[in-house]
């Protein structure tokens, strides 16, 4: 080890600076890993791997056709794995490999600051997948490395240690701070410039527009959060947080679809009878980005959800829609009522009784048989019946259920008879509609978990839940939740199944699951609070800030304006410092100088350069013995710059206080006497 | 005395940018005050973006519209810190020629063609280094790169190649640092006060040094007199017998670098002595005439013999020696 550290201190400086420059490359790419195609990652690594050994040896660096063709190369990789080269994952994609070969040709200056510059962006690229805390601070770190890289470059003399450079790096960007906070509180937020590309905002995990059985069940792995919710009233009981999601009344045989595809048409929605009462719960939702134009709220808000910049409006399924997908954190309030009912009119159910035909033919044996049985029950009676079998007929909540055939309703009911809350939602709702009951199966979040830390509510991906809605004669929807009955513990209580942990959480959580509890609340606290103040901060929010600083009705334009003003005062600030700075004279010359004036005035002119002596001397010539004093004082000024030390009479304060006492030679008669 | 010589007429309508750009420089020069140290301060410290400094601009606005486009709040988080370290990248690239003393050392003189070190020499009392401080004389194309310690001086040579004889002004000198980040050119330009003392060029082959003159009476024939064993010394000629050669002179030449023979020159010295005349070095061009008595003084100097110098309307005593050499060389700098 110690030899390694020997060995890297005596490397000449170019191999130390491009090794360097290399090792800042990869950990800016690092983060992309999981994002990137395969084989760009390998590629990438092979070639910051080769360029160390380059540098090691001292080698030569490849040829340019080496490098044109391993970019054409990359150009058809991108094109057959993203089927175009344009676009943000394509781009990624390339951006990446560009940095990773551009050090190769790593020649002149002009290379180095190509490389500088793509690394920037490649930076702003991870932003792509993910904002959070921990990426933030990579990429602070992955900044420092490259500003230390090109002050490093700026160093043209010697060896200087690499320190050196960082010490300065990292002083500007901690000088740049200031600038930084400024811009990104007062940068107007505007909406963005032009449409991007369909890719923009992919890879981010959530509820999806349809639902093929095990969709959700992938979802019920991922532990990142969906949702946070502060709630501004009592919190509703556990089995009451159901947030709403798309709901699905379609079925194909496969795959469960809406009704109606979701347009950004808000207007000719159908109504929804919604009749609410009691008391409404208020809370406020900070939703994580899901590129989908859906609000979860909790069942049912009556009132449209108070979401800034976005027009909402709600659907005759109860789902609150907005006008464009949720491409950022979006926090908005809401009021929900638990106490509801809502139905459309009759002539609308029989879309929710299509069933296609030739699936799940046990299934419907299994209804007309159960309707017999339960001849005369109203549809809530029939589905206590079905709920009744899922309880006793041994039927088992699991993540793991296998792969499901063609007849998952059949598979479910009779051969596997486990399932996660889809299958059994899904099954459900078939079984339902087989007995000619009105039934659609609705997704969102169910449940959601207290952290102690900072009182907000967390709903996470895991949450993910599906359910079913039934319609009652006389009553409208009625929720029935068939999972409840597999396994009354996934709802209404924190009981969720285990998930397997990584090394070090369980060895944490082995020992002591408090600590463990109490860290992961701590983290997700200081998680919650990055993305309410940085990652949503928006123009509401900016807006909200003029309007405390005293703006009658604020706009983007007066945010402009504050950020010009403040400019301008900066610079001002700068102009007058540097005036300051300029006439910042020694004060022993300003106290000469001062004394020149005087001089002046009582009539005697002396050049500027005259010292004090020779001043001294004329004021004796010009007014004798008046200028005693003068002298003295003079002789003084000149002792406490030139005489050696240890001699000087007083110091240049008592100097200072004398020559506002000292009496002045009043102004006498010009001498007309010519200069001989 | 300018070293810019006039351009042609057709120079003005062939490149008229180029014209007024080379007209605003020499006026603008013209204006800085000539001395041989110098404090920089806001008044005499310039700074432009560089190329890389426009291409940073560039991409900053990149990463604002992708950060605009994309909605990305850390996206401006990552643009605007970028953009806070540009800014300070500029107050540091300012300041680090700001407030330094430059102080020029008089130059030695040189001879025509020949790269003439000026020794020029930076004081910092700032108490951190000052990093990568360049010098080079104005719109020539070598720079010599140092840092300045902090309260401390460092000491750059900058090569001048004058390139006619007699006594030059020195050429304006321009320092100049892109340190921290390459994003901005800070740079001043400066007028040494000082001169330099141009010789003119050696001719390459001269021919060997002229016979000597028989010595006329007056103070020669007395010193003659006195010295009367005195051996004189001459170039060796072709069929000089081996006695002739002073080995332990041609011992000293070849340790200083040359491998010119030396002859005694037993009664001759006695009789004759060493002119150098300006009149009689075969050439007609006054240049190379200048130059070949230049080339024999430097001989003449190198061989250690007594030479005078006869040149119009001046006339130096035969002698030696380093300021005997130094009267002739300046006599054919400045004639």
């Amino acid at each position: 080890m110690s030899a390694l550290l020997t060995r890297l201190n005596a490397l000449p400086r170019d191999t130390r600076d491009t090794l360097f420059l290399l090792v800042v490359v990869a950990w800016v790419v690092m983060p992309q890993v999981n994002n990137l195609p395969w084989w760009c990652t390998g590629l990438t690594a092979g070639v910051l791997l080769w360029r160390a050994r380059l540098a090691w040896t001292s080698s030569p660096l490849p040829g340019r056709w080496w490098l044109l063709g391993t970019l054409a190369v990359t150009i058809v990789a991108t094109l057959i794995t993203h089927k175009t080269v344009l676009g943000r994952d394509a781009g990624v994609t390339l951006i990446v490999v560009l940095v990773a070969l551009k050090t190769m040709e790593l020649r002149a200056r002009r290379d180095a600051f190509v490389i500088f510059f793509l690394s920037f962006f490649t930076m702003l690229t991870n932003f792509f997948f993910s904002q959070s805390l921990l990426t933030a601070a990579a990429m602070l770190v992955a900044l420092l490395g490259l500003l230390t890289a090109l002050v490093n470059a700026h160093m043209p003399v010697g060896k200087p240690p690499l320190w050196h450079a960082a010490k300065i790096a990292g002083g500007m960007a901690l000088l740049g701070a200031p600038v930084m906070a400024v811009m990104f509180v007062l940068f107007p937020r505007v909406g963005p410039l032009w449409g991007i590309p369909g890719d923009a905002m992919s890879g981010r995990s959530g509820l999806s527009a349809s639902m093929r059985v095990g969709n959700i069940a992938s979802l019920a792995l991922d532990d990142t959060i969906a949702m946070r919710i502060k709630f501004e009233s009592t919190v509703p009981r556990q089995n009451q947080l159901y947030f709403r999601g798309p709901v699905f009344s379609r079925f194909d045989g496969r795959e469960w679809r809406p009704l109606r595809l979701q347009g950004p048409n808000l207007r000719n929605q159908l109504p929804s009878n919604l009749r609410v009462a009691g008391e409404p719960v208020k809370y406020e939702i900070t939703l994580e980005p899901t590129n989908r134009p859906w609000l979860f709220v909790m069942d049912a808000a009556a009132r449209a959800p108070d979401a800034a910049n976005y027009t909402v409006a709600m659907t005759s399924e109860l789902q609150w829609l907005t006008d464009r997908p949720v491409t950022d954190i979006l926090r908005y309030k809401a009021e929900s009522y638990t106490d509801f009912t809502f139905g459309s009119p009759r002539s609308a159910l029989q879309e929710y009784i299509e069933l296609p035909a030739g699936f799940n033919p046990r299934t419907a044996e299994l209804a007309a048989k159960m309707r017999d049985d339960n001849y005369g029950k109203d549809a809530i009676g029939m589905a206590t019946a079905a709920l009744q079998r899922l309880r006793d007929g041994g039927y088992l909540y699991t993540l793991e259920p296998g792969t499901y055939g063609e007849n998952t309703a059949d598979e479910f009911w009779f051969d596997r008879k486990e399932g996660f809350c889809e299958h059994i939602a899904s099954a459900f709702v078939i079984l339902m509609r087989n007995m000619g009951i009105p039934a659609r199966v609705v997704t969102g979040y169910q449940g959601g978990e207290r952290n102690g830390v900072d009182g907000f509510w967390v709903v996470r991906q895991s949450d993910a839940h599906a359910w079913a809605e039934i319609w009652q004669q006389g009553r409208g929807w009625v929720r029935v939740d068939p999972t409840a009955a597999v396994s009354p513990g996934r709802i209404g209580s924190l009981q969720r199944l285990q998930l397997p942990q990584g090394v070090i959480a369980s060895a944490i959580g082995s020992v002591s699951p408090d600590l463990a509890a109490s860290l992961r609340a701590g983290w997700e606290a200081l998680n919650n609070g990055w993305n309410q103040w940085v990652l949503n901060y928006t123009q509401s929010r900016q807006l909200n800030l003029l309007k405390d600083i005293g703006f009658e009705s604020p706009s983007w334009e007066d945010l402009s304006y504050v950020l010009i003003g403040l400019i301008v005062f900066v610079s001002l600030c700068g102009a007058a410092w540097t005036l300051w700075e300029r006439s910042r004279h020694d004060p022993w010359l300003r106290l000469l100088w001062h004394a020149r004036r005087e001089l002046h005035k009582a009539g005697l002119d002396v050049p500027a350069t005259t010292p004090p002596r020779q001043m001294a001397n004329a004021a004796t010539e010009r007014f004798g013995a008046a200028a005693a004093a003068l002298r003295d004082w003079l002789l003084r000024l000149e002792a406490l710059r030139y005489a050696p030390p240890g001699r000087q009479a007083g110091s240049l304060a008592s100097l200072q206080r004398d020559f506002k006492q000292l009496a002045w030679p009043k102004a006498g008669p010009q001498r007309t006497v010519p200069r001989t | 005395m300018s070293t810019n010589t006039a351009p042609p007429a057709s120079f003005i309508w062939l490149s008229p940018f180029s014209f007024i750009r080379k007209r605003f420089q020499s006026w603008w020069q013209s204006r800085l005050p000539l001395t041989d140290t110098t404090t920089l301060t806001q008044r005499n410290v310039y700074i432009l973006p560089t190329r890389p400094g426009f291409m940073l601009a560039t991409t900053l606005l990149v990463l604002l519209v992708a950060s605009i486009n994309y909605q990305l709040n850390l996206g401006y988080l990552l643009t605007f810190l970028l953009a806070g370290s540009a800014v300070v990248g500029m107050h540091v690239c300012h300041g680090t020629l700001r407030g330094i003393t430059m102080h020029l050392t008089p130059p030695e003189p040189q001879f025509v063609g020949v790269n003439a070190p000026l020794q020029v020499t930076i004081m910092s009392d700032r108490k951190s280094t000052r990093y990568g401080i360049g010098m080079s004389v104005l719109e020539a194309a070598h720079w010599s790169w140092t840092d300045v310690p902090a309260q401390g001086s460092a000491t750059l040579q900058v090569a001048f190649r004058p390139v006619r004889r007699g006594l030059h002004a020195l050429p304006a000198l321009t320092a100049e640092t892109r340190f921290p980040l390459g994003t901005f050119r800070v740079w001043t330009v400066w007028r040494p006060a000082a001169q330099v003392l141009v010789y003119p060029a050696p001719e390459s082959f001269a021919p060997p040094l002229p016979p000597g003159e028989p010595r006329s009476g007056g103070a020669a024939a007395i010193q003659s007199q006195t010295t009367g064993e005195f051996d004189g010394v001459r170039a060796y000629r072709r069929g000089d017998p081996m006695k002739l050669v002073v080995w332990k002179k041609v011992a000293k030449a070849i340790a200083s670098g040359s491998d010119e023979l030396v002859s005694r020159d037993t009664q001759q010295a006695q009789r004759y002595e060493l002119w150098l005349d300006f009149a009689q070095c075969g050439h007609v061009d006054t240049e190379h005439r200048l130059s070949r008595l230049c080339a024999w003084v430097v001989q003449a100097d190198r061989q250690a013999v007594d030479y005078g110098l006869r040149m119009p309307g001046l006339e130096i005593r035969p002698g030696r020696g380093e300021a005997h050499k130094k009267r002739c060389l300046e006599a054919l700098a400045l004639c």
